[in-house]
């Protein structure tokens, strides 16, 4: 087995007198579609924001590549590789398709004819081909939390971080959604850390997955296991009392 | 892309015609009135430059002052040429907006306005209290060399046109496209390995920068500086030129300025009315030309050719 991608090392991150991530430890295999799941509030989005390094975690160390990159700004952990996306799908609303996926080419491709490339290429494979002129806050739902993955992905991360890529979608464009992740992983060897609520989905995608429950580790492992574990079905559905 | 074509060529044409009248023109007024035009419109250009980047710099009186200050220092005091007492009131901004904006820029919106805002008051109180400054009264004394008095007005226009057109250029680059994308949302722009706070001190230091230049030529204009001159109310009329021109290009703060100088200058003598009439005039345009007369313009030419077609 190779060196995982990343290590969360007992994490935790603490907002007054709550402890939104709590011990948290888990680690990511290069190639691999890793789900993280859990019931409302149980510190999903903190631990995003945690190993994308929007927050500081409390305690606890994170490795990315071998580096140790506890601390470090969100723009200094992106440069090295760990692009996020965010929830409620982050866009530059007032500007172009083009000029959206070009600031997130701008840092990873130096000069301008390879951005313009890079930029038709993230386009096309997010179905955004003929949209480069669109300006993004015009667009459909389904392609605006498209053209938020093409932002992020046109920086061509190692490890990209999708939060709840498919909330909001219908079915049709959930399955082309998941086409599209896919071919992000096989096509372009990219690791995916995925959160959804949709649970059919993180199962169909996944290779393995981390259940979260009040901020503390509740379960670990392949979708098949996770369905039968029996503590992640009392989280999800109570325990009958 | 055609209209843009079309744009640039009036803009040059207008140019032309302001410079060639700078040089021609030997009524002293009225020299002394695109001088001053100029001066604002460098003023609006270098505030709405950081309104790129979703910011309202008040600060931008302070370093006006600044390079005011530092150039009629370095004229009055050390006796340095003119070029480079220009120069002097440039980078004492570049430094002073450095340090200001290393401390300043990890807050934003409505916090950065009344830091930059307290910033400005605090530099103009300075100014007050410190004798060397001339305190109250200000220096006076402040001439550029006589060879250049002829000269003075095309100079002050290259001057502030080349300001301008720097700025311009920054914001059609793909500097200008990320002042835009964190002004749209700075999260997403962080998460693609941009520093937010770093491109934000750059676009307060090209826009300190020039707005330091400026001040020093508005010393050697006047002839005459206090610290009244350099309150907050500098960048407020600032924000008047872009929001009554037009905020979405440069020339819409650069024709706001010609304006409203132009207006404020008329209603000059009317005493106390004078303000009473310039506020209605903003509030007027504000009402009937929200995007400001660039926005009225075009929106006026889109009606016409629609009833051509």
């Amino acid at each position: 087995m190779t060196a995982p991608l990343l290590v969360a090392q007992a994490i935790s991150r603490r907002f007054g007198g709550i402890l939104a991530v709590n011990d948290f430890s888990f680690e990511i295999q290069p190639g691999e579609v890793m789900g993280l799941i859990g019931p409302n509030g149980a510190g999903k989005s903190t631990t995003f924001n945690v190993i994308s390094g929007f927050y500081k975690p409390t305690t606890g160390k994170l490795t990315f590549l071998g580096e140790d990159i506890t601390g470090l700004s969100a723009a200094a952990i992106s440069r090295r590789g760990l692009v996020r996306t965010f929830q409620h799908g982050s866009l530059l609303r007032e500007m172009t398709v083009h000029d959206n996926i070009l600031i997130g080419a701008l840092r990873a491709v130096r000069d301008n004819s390879g951005r313009e490339m890079r930029v038709r290429e993230t386009a096309a494979l997010l179905g955004l081909g003929g949209l480069l002129h669109a300006t993004a806050g015009s667009l459909p739902h389904g392609l605006q939390r498209m053209l938020s993955i093409a932002i992020a992905f046109a920086a061509r991360p190692k490890l990209l971080c999708l939060d709840e890529p498919l909330t909001g979608l219908n079915s049709t464009e959930a399955v082309a959604a998941l086409e599209v992740i896919g071919r992000i992983r096989d096509e372009y060897e990219t690791t995916i850390l995925l959160v959804d609520h949709n649970m059919r989905v993180v199962m169909r995608i996944c290779d393995r997955i981390a259940v979260l429950n009040y901020g503390q580790k509740l379960a670990e492992g392949t979708p098949e296991e996770i369905r039968n574990n029996p503590d992640v079905i009392r989280a999800y559905l109570g325990d009958g009392e | 892309m055609r209209s843009a074509r079309a744009g640039q060529i009036v803009v040059a044409l207008a140019a032309a015609a302001v410079l060639a009248f700078a040089v021609l023109g030997d009524d002293e007024y009225t020299q002394h009135l695109l001088m001053w035009t100029a001066l604002n419109a460098v003023l609006a250009v270098g505030l709405r430059f950081m309104l790129l980047v979703g910011e309202t710099n008040i600060g931008t009186g302070a370093f006006y002052g600044m390079g005011a200050y530092m150039g009629a220092i370095c004229t009055t005091k050390w006796g340095l040429p003119f070029p480079l007492a220009l120069l002097a009131g440039g980078l004492l901004a570049i430094v002073v907006s450095t340090g200001f904006g290393l401390v300043t820029l990890r807050t934003k919106g409505p916090y950065f306005m009344l830091i930059s805002f307290a910033f400005t008051e605090v530099v103009r109180l300075i100014y007050t209290r410190v004798e060397w400054l001339g305190g109250n009264s200000g220096i006076i004394g402040i001439f550029p060399p006589q060879a250049l008095d002829p000269w003075m007005s095309v100079l002050t226009f290259l001057l502030c046109g080349g300001l301008i057109l720097m700025m311009y250029l920054c914001e059609q680059s793909n500097l200008g496209r990320v002042f835009r994308a964190i002004q749209n949302n700075d999260a997403v722009v962080e998460t693609v390995g941009i520093d937010v706070v770093q491109i934000k001190l750059v676009c307060l230091v090209i826009a300190s920068f020039s707005v330091g230049i400026a001040g020093s030529l508005h010393a050697h204009i006047y002839n005459v500086i206090s610290p009244g001159d350099f309150s907050y109310l500098v960048p407020v009329f600032a924000l008047a030129y872009i929001k009554i021109g037009g905020d979405a290009n440069v020339m819409g703060a650069v024709i706001g300025a010609a304006i409203l100088t132009v207006l404020a200058q008329m209603l000059q003598g009317m005493g106390s009315l004078e303000h009473v009439l310039f506020g209605g005039a903003i509030v007027a345009s504000m009402l009937v030309l929200p995007d400001g007369l660039l926005g009225g313009g075009r929106r006026l030419l889109r009606l016409f050719s629609r009833g051509r077609a």
